[in-house]
């Protein structure tokens, strides 16, 4: 069994309750069990175009949580891993570090930070996974969109492809699901600049939305709740100001997972997804 | 058009000294940052080369005082393409904070800073939705992370961001170069 400190964030727990349950009840599956770090808080990356120092000391204050655990972190949000390996890595720094000491906190041992999807592809591994996938989803087309804080900069993350990313592709693939090769793979959201400007949030959402439109996907996979709100809770929004229609539904990669892995929709929570997935389950032949 | 005599020599070594700027002398002026960027595809206004060139000219300013300035998403494509290794969204982060602190801090982010001191969090968790993550059988999470509160008073930034004539030398400096 594998143990993890599970970081939650902000946005997780209380508006992605499906992508937070789906992630849970797959590592159930692949017997990966999560630790509550009860008393974490923002990562610190909402403020870090305010400060970066302020957020960075956010950062490192919950990564001293999993420290004192002796357990390296999950995290489910894109920008979460970015700003605490961010941070992990500072704590390497005297300078810094002094900072982090001076607030009262302690780092007894070094934490490493892995996205959840990165644990699955490095930890758990393609060929575990594809043994346990108990119902291939053949029928089923998806586009893989990775964010940009998954694997950028690479000079933090040190893995996959920071161009043309791969892991999630794979991924999807194992779940039997066909992921579409496209162009501009690595566009951002927007959702940074969401609330700056909203029409240029949206129209960079629009991209994105337009490729899947054009592939015929059944649905956008989404390994972050910022992208998930650009690309499922704008798509009305994205609609209305290109004069189209989208209809995708956006589910996050363990909703996709669990269900190749026989979980039921409950258990994905599929009915908390804003687009409504209804078209995409029967084809799986889930009710 | 920029106009040099409003330069000032000394804008660029403040943005160096801080988190995330130190790259800022390497810059070529390549431009391979603009042409990678995906906000600037969509909004030609934005264009990450022309605040890094304005930075190292002095044109203080131009920079601070520029909406545009915020529209830069964190995206870390510039990042990658930089043939100088310059972590250029660290750059434009360290400017940003330098602005906010000179009074052009966009009110969302007050909003959110404000948010984190009283609750460790972006968002207010109601009795509601504990509730749901029950019935979901997700297990309960704390509404308030108060040690947040600690950490923005040790580094002083509700102050620095809050604080209206922190800065009054560029407030009229920007008056007089205005008339
Ligand atoms: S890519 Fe690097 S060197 Fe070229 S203009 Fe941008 S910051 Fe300067
Ligand atoms: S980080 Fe900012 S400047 Fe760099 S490519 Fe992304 S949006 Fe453009």
């Amino acid at each position: 069994m594998k143990r993890y400190a599970l970081f939650l964030g902000c946005t997780v727990p209380v508006r992605a309750q499906h992508y937070e349950l789906s992630a849970r009840n797959v590592a159930k599956e692949l017997n990966i069990e999560f630790v509550e770090m009860d008393d974490a808080s923002c990562c610190g990356f909402p403020i870090k175009a305010v400060d970066a120092e302020t957020s960075l000391l956010i950062a490192a204050r919950n990564i001293s949580i999993a420290s004192t655990m002796n357990l390296n972190i999950v995290t489910l949000c894109n920008s979460c891993t970015a700003m605490l390996s961010d941070a992990q890595k500072q704590l390497k720094h005297n300078e810094f570090y002094k900072k982090f000491k001076e607030l009262g906190f302690s780092y007894p041992h070094d934490v490493v930070v892995k996205h959840f999807v990165r644990v699955l592809y490095e930890e758990i591994g393609l060929d575990v996974l594809k043994k346990a996938v108990k119902k291939p989803l053949n029928m089923l087309k998806v586009i893989s969109h990775y964010g940009c804080h998954y694997m950028r900069p690479s000079q933090l993350h040190e893995f996959d492809n920071p161009e043309v990313p791969h892991t999630l592709d794979e991924l999807v693939t194992v779940t039997g699901a066909q992921s579409v090769e496209y162009v501009d793979k690595k566009m951002c959201c927007g959702g940074s600049v969401l609330g700056i400007d909203e029409a240029l949030a949206v129209t960079m959402a629009n991209h994105k939305l337009h490729t899947a439109k054009n592939s015929n996907v059944d649905a956008l996979i989404s390994i972050c709740p910022f992208c998930t709100v650009m690309y499922e809770d704008n798509q009305r929004k994205a609609e209305d100001k290109f004069e189209t229609q989208y209809g995708i539904p956006v589910l996050y990669y363990p909703q996709l997972l669990g269900l190749s892995l026989g979980l039921d929709k409950n258990a994905v929570g599929i009915r908390f997804n804003r687009v409504k997935a209804s078209a995409l389950l029967e084809k799986v032949g889930v009710a | 058009m920029i106009e040099l005599k409003n330069a000032d020599p000394n804008f660029k070594w403040e943005i160096i000294k801080r988190e995330g700027g130190e790259g800022l002398l390497k810059c070529f002026g390549c431009s391979d940052c603009a042409a990678s960027c995906p906000v600037r595809y969509f909004d030609e206004r934005y264009n990450p080369r022309k605040i890094i060139r304005l930075t190292l000219l002095g044109m203080k300013k131009e920079v601070l005082s520029s909406p545009f300035l915020w529209f830069c998403a964190h995206c870390h494509a510039c990042t990658e393409r930089c043939p100088q290794g310059i972590m250029v969204a660290e750059v434009i982060n360290a400017i940003k904070n330098y602005a906010a602190e000179q009074d052009y801090c966009p009110e969302g982010y007050k909003m959110q800073l404000d948010l984190l001191n009283k609750l460790g969090r972006l968002y207010e968790i109601e009795d509601f939705d504990l509730r749901k993550r029950e019935k979901l059988g997700l297990p309960p999470i704390n509404k308030i992370i108060s040690e947040v509160a600690k950490i923005l008073e040790h580094t002083g930034i509700i102050e620095r961001v809050h604080s209206k004539n922190a800065h009054a030398n560029l407030k009229s400096e920007t008056r007089n170069t205005n008339e």
